[in-house]
């Protein structure tokens, strides 16, 4: 039986993890399984009657090759909103929702520092976040032969899906730490999903926008930018994302430890 | 006196304009087994959260085993066991599970300490939290605060919930952790749960203390009806300015009122009569605990 914070987080939240993992591989995957039917260009055509700035904002620009196909739908949207939601939802479960029962007091009566207790539960989260990348890689692998997507490696699959996972830490990183600083869990929540979409919005539109420079205050711009499924793994939009993920932790965790339990 | 307790200095606390706290002195001794006791909202609460450092003080300042609550949190906490007033986890583990964590994050405890505990309790381990009543639930949370055998245990409103039966069990287990050297701070606010365990009751209403001394002497201070009756009548005016002396009425021979403190002065002026009898009713623990809540109304 578990007996500390982190693997007891994982055990109790099990199924849930499970439901996030298989809700996105399936998702990811039918979508993915698609690309044959579009593969052939009439997609592509249909698009290129789209305005210009709408086929940059949502990266369809290249629709005919697996990689852009890909990553513009599949990694480009619907993934990426997927994890974003998971670190929202999981942040928000992570100190807010056992604040919120008063579950908290007994936790932190026990000789666990607040510091420690907090990242036991952001490395449960970030451990979530890597099982269900796997998974869609996996999901993506079992079906890149018959879906025509052997143009993409599995290393560049494994990029991908690794980017994703710490598109997802970073914003439960965000999450957690608002968690931590204010304890309620509506407000993480909210707070989360909308900084979520706006930067989502930011990354597609920025361009457009003439404000191009501010793409790289959106995490998604880390995720994609490099594009991954082409180019591999991007080292350093990889650490800009985890070392996100680690700072509004680590602030949060200050402003936990200054403050009183809510009843 | 370093080796108290629980040291309170002037502890304050203050929710914006709410004050939970009010500037509270008070020692727990060593091995003591110290009742709280006051209504909802007095700060019973605020004062076991300041004590495990899960809420910090405004003002004033609290030693608990010697150390500061806020500094040395791991370490405090390692030597006590604390009931929360609301006792709740997680409902979809088990109660085994439950128990197994909570003991794993002190650093793991013989199985069988716990097994033997709950089956003190009654306590069906398999269950799941959530299918658990108040009353088992409360169980979950006693076993939790004794089975690591603390120094201290702090408890807030342990008994609610519990039956009659198994009350007597836990005043069982508290009687004995005093015995083997344990300090036992628990709150309540209902004095007779205490009573029969308690070595002193500190009261306290509106964030004040507003007594503090061992059960009988309390109890010495207390309200009871007193009737007396006389082998002639009596006017009520002789009696009506003896010190503790209220609710006077006078019938005839006979002579009811209600008696706050020691009896001597009402009997030394009764008898300068012939007195043929006396009725004086036990306090109402209750009645006692009244006095010092209607004490503090009456001073606000």
């Amino acid at each position: 039986m578990p007996s500390d914070v982190f693997t007891k987080t994982l055990t109790d939240d099990r199924r849930v993890l499970i439901g996030w993992a298989v809700g996105a591989t399936l998702a990811g995957v039918m979508y993915a399984s698609f690309y044959p039917q579009l593969a052939d260009g009439q997609m592509a055509e249909a698009v290129a009657n789209y305005p210009q700035a709408m086929r940059e904002a949502f990266r369809l620009e290249d629709l005919t090759s697996a990689a852009g196909y890909l990553g513009s739908s599949v990694f480009g949207l619907i993934l990426p909103l997927i994890a974003m939601f998971y670190g929202a939802a999981t942040g928000a479960r992570a100190i807010a929702a056992d604040e919120e029962t008063g579950r908290l007091d007994l936790l932190l009566a026990h000789p666990i520092s607040r510091t420690r207790f907090l990242l036991h539960r952001f490395a449960a989260l970030a451990a979530g976040a890597l099982a269900i990348a796997a998974t869609i890689w996996l999901g993506m692998l079992a079906i890149r032969s018959s879906a025509q997507l052997t143009g993409i490696s599995v290393a560049q699959f494994a990029a991908q899906c690794l980017q994703l996972a710490l598109l997802a830490i970073a914003f439960g990183g965000l999450s957690i730490g608002i968690g931590a600083a204010t304890g309620r869990r509506a407000l993480v929540f909210t707070v989360t999903a909308v900084t979520g979409v706006l930067a989502y919005a930011l990354h597609a539109f920025a361009g457009q926008l003439g404000i191009n420079g501010a793409k790289y205050l959106s995490p998604f711009h880390y995720y994609i930018g490099g594009e991954p499924l082409r180019h591999g793994m991007q080292w350093a939009d990889a650490a800009v994302l985890l070392a996100a993920g680690v700072l509004l932790v680590a602030a949060g965790a200050v402003l936990f430890n200054r403050r009183d339990l809510n009843t | 006196m370093d080796d108290d307790v629980i040291v309170l200095d002037n502890l304050t606390k203050t929710y914006g304009r709410r004050r939970g706290l009010d500037g509270l002195d008070l020692r727990v001794h060593a091995g003591e087994v110290l009742g709280y006791l006051g209504p909802n909202g007095a700060g019973k609460s605020t004062t076991i959260r300041l004590l495990l450092d899960l809420i910090r003080p405004t003002a004033g300042r609290a030693r608990v085993l010697g150390l500061d609550p806020r500094a040395d949190a791991v370490a405090l906490h390692r030597r006590v066991g604390y009931l929360p007033g609301d006792f709740t986890v997680d409902g979809r583990q088990s109660v085994r599970a439950c128990l197994r964590f909570l003991a794993g994050l002190r650093g793991g405890l013989p199985a069988a300490r716990i097994d033997a505990l709950a089956e003190r309790l009654d306590l069906d381990q398999t269950a799941r939290v959530k299918s658990l009543s108040k009353g088992n639930r409360q169980k979950v949370g006693l076993v939790q605060a004794f089975m690591h055998e603390p120094e201290l245990l702090i408890l807030d409103e342990p008994t609610s919930g519990l039956d009659p039966l198994v009350q007597q069990t836990f005043l069982a287990m508290v009687t004995e952790a005093a015995h083997r050297g344990a300090t036992v701070f628990m709150s309540s606010h209902v004095l007779a749960e205490v009573q029969a365990v308690a070595d002193r009751v500190a009261i306290i209403r509106d964030g004040r203390l507003v007594a503090l001394d061992t059960v009988t002497a309390l109890r010495s201070a207390a309200v009871r009806t007193v009737e007396l009756t006389f082998a002639e009548p009596i006017t009520a005016a002789e009696f009506a300015a003896v010190p503790g002396v209220g609710d006077l009425t006078v019938t005839g021979t006979v002579l009811t009122c209600r008696l706050t403190g020691p009896p001597d002065a009402l009997l030394r002026a009764a008898t300068r009569h012939t007195v043929t009898g006396i009725l004086a009713t036990e306090p109402a623990l209750d009645d006692l605990f009244h006095t010092y809540y209607a004490g503090a109304d009456r001073a606000v």
